[in-house]
């Protein structure tokens, strides 16, 4: 796949983001934080009434949709920034960018947008083609 | 004067080691079932999903989540919230491969914010090696702990 500076990069969806997926996250990360368990408690922090997934899965969402564009590329780094939450059931999108080439080396900027809410993340990465 | 000022100083966390003890190995079913979760599938020739870069990193680092809020003497349950990630990757993770972690606190910084009010800026740096000392990750992150008990 080729690509020039300004070109957009195929998006990346999640339909739903999956609750029983935050589950599988908890003990990946053997973080057992209740928001991305049990919704009583994010209505009793006031963070909302839908579990909150976790910020590193949201990383990887963004890390699938560079992986989709580039097959075979490796990710050398990667910025994320962490702008506001995804919540169980949301749609979320992630579109970026080629912004530099230099070389083998593509730099891209992307944001991970949820439907209704507009951008929860965004990141910059250097991928190895 | 700062209104900062009039506030005790953000803990003195910097230094700290998150220097791990045990060996994290990424497992192939569990690799499989995180791309899964993550709306893929796990790749064919070996590699991780390079989210384990956090993954592990948390997993095998010196402090649980809640020893690092406590290390900045700040209470788990009041909500950590992650700020920003980087990482820089100088060799792709390996589905059966073993790694440690070492790292540290970088800093731990008193702000206020016009949102979420004071709250400290914990930056900590992470790097996972092969069991041989090789460096295969840096990763740096910040979160952010807000600091209820000095809301107005």
């Amino acid at each position: 796949m080729s690509y020039a500076v300004g070109d957009a990069l195929p998006p990346f969806t999640i339909e739903s983001v999956s609750p029983e997926a935050m589950q599988q996250w908890a003990v990946f990360l053997a973080d057992p934080n209740p928001i991305h368990l049990d919704v009583e408690v994010v209505k009793a922090k006031g963070l909302g009434d839908r579990v909150i997934n976790q910020g590193p899965a949201n990383v990887a969402y963004m890390m699938n949709m560079l992986m989709r564009a580039f097959p075979g590329g490796r990710i050398k780094a990667m910025d994320s920034r962490f702008l506001d939450n995804v919540y169980g059931g949301d749609r979320a999108t992630v579109t970026g960018t080629v912004a530099a080439i230099d070389g083998n080396s593509i730099s891209c900027a992307f944001t991970l947008d949820v439907e209704g809410r507009g951008t929860v993340n965004s990141g910059t990465a250097t991928i190895e083609v | 004067m700062s209104d900062l000022d009039t506030l005790p100083p953000a803990p003195d966390a910097a230094g700290i080691s998150l220097d791990g003890t045990r060996v994290f190995t990424i497992s192939a079913e569990e690799n499989a079932a995180l791309c899964r979760s993550t709306g893929i599938e796990p790749a064919s020739d070996g590699t991780a999903h390079p989210i384990y870069y956090y993954v592990a990193t948390q997993v095998a680092m010196g402090k649980t989540v809640a020893g690092v809020c406590e290390a900045c003497e700040f209470d788990v349950d009041d909500g950590p919230m992650m700020g920003s990630s980087g990482v820089k990757f100088d060799a792709p993770l390996m589905v059966g491969t073993s790694y440690k972690v070492t790292g540290e606190i970088l800093s731990l910084i008193r702000k206020r914010s016009r949102k979420l009010g004071v709250m400290d800026v914990l930056t900590y740096r992470l790097r996972l090696h092969l069991l041989d000392g090789t460096q295969v990750l840096e990763t740096d992150n910040v979160w952010v702990l807000p600091r209820k008990e000095f809301a107005a």
